[in-house]
């Protein structure tokens, strides 16, 4: 859906955030604005940002200059009475992330812990869900992601995409009111790709606000409401996904886009129903 | 089989088995605390812990228990305290243990991938939560076979205590050899005794390990 962003206030804004490794610059002067129910798909070659981009939105990684805002609140730092910047404290920060979905590239479930408990972990623990109520909650997610029969299973014996799946269920078992995705399929087998994406689909249309890391063009294009290609740190582009990848401006997105998709046939119509089918 | 001079003298060595197998038991229960309070203080707590930690594990880890053992038996009298052998040969051995276990513990709590961290920390967990949930239940499964070794060990090592005056199992064995003049079988069978205790506590991890591993 296309979002007139002058006049909703953003769900996640950055202005002027620049970060360091040391000396490496890893993020230059990004400012960006994320809608309610917005969907943004970062894309760029390894090593240009996007995963610490995300991660700054959480504080996973810190930023030193600039501001991010997640729902008008900034994120890792506050205004002190006499006007200075200073850290939020642990408890600030925590309470911060636990309204923000992250999904990883690794999935990273809690290995020692069942389907079940990885996703009702989380409600029961951090937001003093009682157990049953958050039981019930994660069984109907864990469904929603078409696990219902693994629910009880531990994350080893599931494929990746089921294990991402399950990542998901987890991440939105806090009710989150932003999703963060972090090349979620990039350690997938190509077969199970789909499935996963499936899923992020349906979120989507959903209404959920989503910054989608990720190498999926086709998925791009179709769900995307805008996409954002970053090059050494820097947004470089942006823009409708149609019309960005059709009609790239800058010499970067071209090369970026003749080394990453060459599967991809521009204006190549995939049917769309393929995407999720087996969600 | 068994030669008549270890059967006649089964009831005594039974004896001294029970004591030695009392004095491991508590000994892994208070070195196993000590060490997994000293690493979690030492890789999460505030710095001068983290000094004291190390302090302790680095002299501790530095000096023969043997020694600690005539420390506590010989030079804390003059300090006005004075430890029975049983208490005494417990707290030595558990602060001696302790800083070998808090490497075992160390060590598996740093193998604990990063991504476990960031994904409890993206559900707003914080430390204290983190640690309770996430990192000690797996760093204990992942420091199972260190664990072993180190009581393994520890279960030999309470021979050593005999030194003091307990009568645990060595001690008895020396006991039996004096009044009967037959070193070869006794000590053999003494041999025998810890190598049966040891071996059934590695197949015993070995049966845990796999239990307790992640899949179905």
């Amino acid at each position: 859906m296309p979002i007139d962003n002058a006049t909703v206030a953003p769900m996640v804004a950055f202005r002027g955030v620049s970060k360091w490794f040391g000396k490496a610059q890893v993020l230059k002067d990004i400012s960006l604005s994320v809608a309610p129910s917005e969907v943004v798909v970062v894309i760029g070659p390894s090593g240009s940002g996007k995963t610490t981009l995300l991660r700054c939105v959480n504080w996973l990684e810190e930023y030193e200059t600039g501001e991010i805002t997640v729902a008008g609140e900034m994120v890792g730092y506050r205004i002190a009475a006499n006007g200075e910047r200073v850290r939020r404290s642990e408890r600030e920060i925590a309470t911060a992330r636990a309204k923000i979905g992250f999904v990883f590239q690794s999935f990273n479930l809690f290995p020692h812990m069942t389907v079940l408990r990885n996703v009702a972990v989380g409600p029961i623990r951090v937001n003093k869900m009682p157990r049953e109520m958050a039981e019930t909650v994660a069984r109907d997610l864990i469904a929603r992601v078409g696990l219902a029969d693994k629910a009880d299973a531990y994350p080893t014996s599931l494929s990746g995409g089921q294990q991402q799946r399950v990542a998901i269920a987890r991440a939105l078992a806090m009710q989150p009111k932003l999703m963060l995705f972090d090349e979620v399929t990039s350690a997938l087998d190509p077969e199970l790709v789909d499935e996963v994406l499936g899923v992020m689909q349906q979120l989507a249309r959903d209404g959920m606000t989503m910054i989608v890391v990720t190498h999926e063009m086709q998925f791009a294009r179709d769900v995307a409401d805008r996409i954002i290609f970053m090059d050494q740190g820097a947004i470089v582009e942006e823009g409708d996904p149609a019309k960005l990848l059709a009609n790239p401006h800058s010499e970067r997105l071209r090369a970026f886009m003749r080394r990453h998709i060459h599967g991809w046939a521009r204006n190549l119509p995939r049917d769309p129903m393929t995407v999720g089918k087996n969600s | 089989m068994l030669p008549e001079i270890l059967i006649s003298n089964s009831w005594l060595l039974l004896q001294g088995v029970e004591r030695t197998l009392e004095l491991s038991i508590a000994t892994v229960l208070f070195s196993s605390a000590i060490g997994l309070l000293a690493a979690l203080l030492r890789t999460f707590g505030w710095w001068a812990f983290r000094v004291v930690v190390d302090f302790y594990v680095y002299v501790v880890r530095g000096v023969p228990l043997l020694l600690l053992l005539f420390f506590m038996y010989y030079g804390l009298p003059y300090s006005g305290i004075d430890l029975a052998p049983i208490p005494g040969g417990i707290l030595v051995m558990s602060v001696y243990f302790g800083a070998f276990m808090s490497e075992v513990f160390r060590a598996a709590i740093e193998a604990l991938p990063r991504a476990q961290w960031d994904a409890a920390r993206s559900l707003g967990m914080r430390l204290p939560l983190i640690l309770v949930i996430v990192v000690v239940p797996q760093a204990v499964r992942l420091s199972a076979p260190a664990f072993i070794n180190t009581c393994i060990l520890l279960i030999k090592s309470t021979s050593l205590v005999s030194i003091i005056g307990l009568s645990e199992l060595t001690m008895v064995g020396r006991q039996i050899v004096e009044r009967t003049f037959a070193p070869f079988q006794i000590l053999l069978g003494v041999a025998l005794i810890y190598f049966l205790i040891c071996y059934s506590l590695s197949r015993l991890g070995r049966y845990a390990e796999k239990r307790t591993r992640y899949a179905h």
